[in-house]
């Protein structure tokens, strides 16, 4: 993957304690397997511009610029400099304000991970004292921030020589677990499935490893392509889709404990069969 | 469960050779952001986008457009839209658990969306089994199924009485944590300036709770779009002073509240240590 170029750049603060900061998404939206749009009739590429929508002429890059509806079909051109002088401090500077021990935000805050790295060499030192402190004292910093034209939540979590940076939901982004865990009963916690089911995840427990986020669906679109490639005039018809059938559940407790008792007898490796 | 909504997903939640009917819902909401619209800075008008061939310059309509795989220079394989889905595995809806993992030992950079996960129909006994299980063991699933017409590897942990499904990204999709600060040089910061930081952060400790937090921006860029609205030059804002390695100390040490002067208090039995950071190896 290309390094992309920083997303966002600005300043980090502990106190009074400031370096210059650039970031970058954690994430990409790029595929393995990369398609473009074609015109089926030309098998030219297809590709978008922009047209005004009253005159229908085609509009320069250089002269496409961000609109503020301040009436109906009334906009007001704002440049994006002029958004950064949008006034609050959390556009340009992540200050600190918290701290709290880690592992205790729940996941389900975690919004979007982004990298964050000092930009410039004079702030290297300042950088290093926020990330050690914060992982000599195990935890992680809360601050806000402006981006994606919303200021959230952050979190701070030192990560090697870096610091990543998760974008935090707000309090009504997250539904009410409640709503939806509290008619779940306690279950029958008879000891001794207990203890079969305990074996049984320690029997299949690995330690995390990259190869679990492996995606089957593009390595199969890898072999498409070789086979459309290699017989470009055959082409490769998908093969005919099986019925989707409803595996039987394990109702009762008989059930469970023979169920349990046949997974453990059952060489193990993750892979059912 | 009336306030609870409809369930995304239906299916089964396989471990070993325990199968237990499960639904996911919706665990989170996207709230609404300002949007801004691309208009066409001479004219004012608004902008609509035009998809047209490169080489012909006509406008192609969505009908006729089709996926492409680049082999090389401008030769493509075209794959219809039929082909892409048949590599999607068939959908047995079951979510096969293939390995437990540690808690404390997982990326969380690889999260994508959350779901809740509750037993459906009759299935609690071996829901709350595997649940109490985990939590014993202190470990998450990873579990494999094909969720909205794409294969999708979740990581199942519990949470209170249900357990949270959280989608995670390919390992394609996440940039390498090493590869993106491997620029940053190695310094590792020790002696005063790392107690005076970890002071620092002793004075600011607390809890989180995402309802102290609001988006402040649609406020503020309403005040910056009525200030250009009003011919008002927007302010600029001169940036601010950056702590270069000469300054830090004395940052540190205004920052913990200790006078330029002042010796910093230390700890008894330790020698001062030098201020300065050492680069380490």
């Amino acid at each position: 993957m290309a390094p992309p170029r920083p997303y966002w750049k600005g300043y980090l603060k502990l106190s009074l304690v400031t370096c210059p900061v650039s970031m970058m998404p954690a994430t990409s939206e790029s595929e393995k397997v990369r398609f473009h749009t074609l015109n089926r009739k030309t098998n030219n590429r297809v590709v978008s511009r922009y047209v005004d929508a009253e005159t229908g002429k085609v509009v320069d890059e250089e002269d496409e610029a961000k609109g503020y509806e301040r009436g109906e079909n009334d906009f007001l051109v704002i440049e994006d400099e002029e958004l950064q002088s949008v006034a609050l401090e959390s556009a340009r500077t992540i200050d600190i304000e918290k701290f709290v021990p880690r592992n205790t935000i729940e996941w389900v805050w975690l919004e979007k991970p982004h990298y964050l790295s000092p930009s410039d060499e004079v702030g290297h030192e300042a950088f290093s004292v926020i990330r050690d402190a914060m992982e000599a004292e195990k935890v992680v910093g809360i601050s806000r921030l402006v981006i994606g034209r919303r200021e959230r939540a952050v979190m701070l979590e030192p990560c090697g020589k870096g610091i990543v940076v998760w974008t935090l939901r707000y309090g009504d982004e997250v539904r009410k677990p409640e709503n939806y865990f509290d008619d779940i009963g306690d279950g029958d916690n008879d000891p001794k499935l207990m203890s079969l089911v305990t074996s049984l995840i320690e029997e299949r427990s690995k330690p995390w490893n990259p190869d679990m986020v492996q995606d089957p669906v593009q390595e199969k679109l890898k072999e498409i392509i070789e086979s459309k490639r290699k017989s470009a005039k055959k082409g490769a018809k998908p093969k005919g889709k099986g019925k989707d059938e409803e595996p039987a559940y394990t109702g009762n407790v008989i059930d469970l404990m023979s169920a349990l008792k046949k997974s453990l007898e059952t060489k193990s490796g993750g892979k059912s069969k | 469960m009336a306030v609870a909504g409809r369930a995304q997903w239906k299916g089964y939640i396989r471990f070993g050779e325990v199968t237990t009917p499960v639904a996911l819902y919706t665990a989170t909401s996207t709230s609404e952001r300002i949007s801004f619209h691309t208009v066409n800075r001479e004219t004012g008008n608004r902008v609509r986008r035009e998809f047209v061939d490169s080489v012909t310059g006509k406008p192609v309509e969505k009908e006729g457009q089709v996926k492409g795989y680049e082999l090389d220079n401008d030769r493509y394989v075209v794959l219809e839209p039929e082909e892409v889905a048949a590599a999607v595995p068939e959908s047995d809806k079951t979510l096969r658990v293939q390995a437990f993992i540690g808690c404390d030992d997982i990326d969380k950079v690889y999260f994508d969306r959350p779901y809740y996960l509750t037993p459906d129909k009759m299935g609690t006994d071996a829901f709350a089994l595997l649940r109490e299980g985990m939590r014993k063991k202190k470990v998450a699933a990873i579990a494999q199924t094909v969720l909205f017409r794409r294969m999708r590897t979740v990581l199942v942990r519990t949470h209170d009485k249900g357990l949270i499904a959280t989608t995670l990204n390919f390992d394609y999709e996440v940039r390498s944590a090493k590869e993106a600060f491997k620029e940053i040089p190695e310094i590792k910061i020790k002696g005063e300036m790392l107690d005076l930081a970890k002071h620092i952060i002793g004075t600011k400790k607390g809890t989180f709770s995402a309802d102290e937090f609001d988006d402040r921006y649609e406020a503020a860029l309403a005040d910056l779009v009525k200030a250009k609205m009003e011919g008002k030059a927007l302010p600029k804002r001169a940036p601010p002073k950056v702590s270069k390695s000469s300054d830090l100390l004395e940052a540190l040490r205004q920052s913990a509240g200790i006078k330029a002067t002042e010796q910093p208090r230390r700890r008894a039995g330790k020698a001062a240590p030098k201020g300065r950071a050492q680069a380490s190896r």
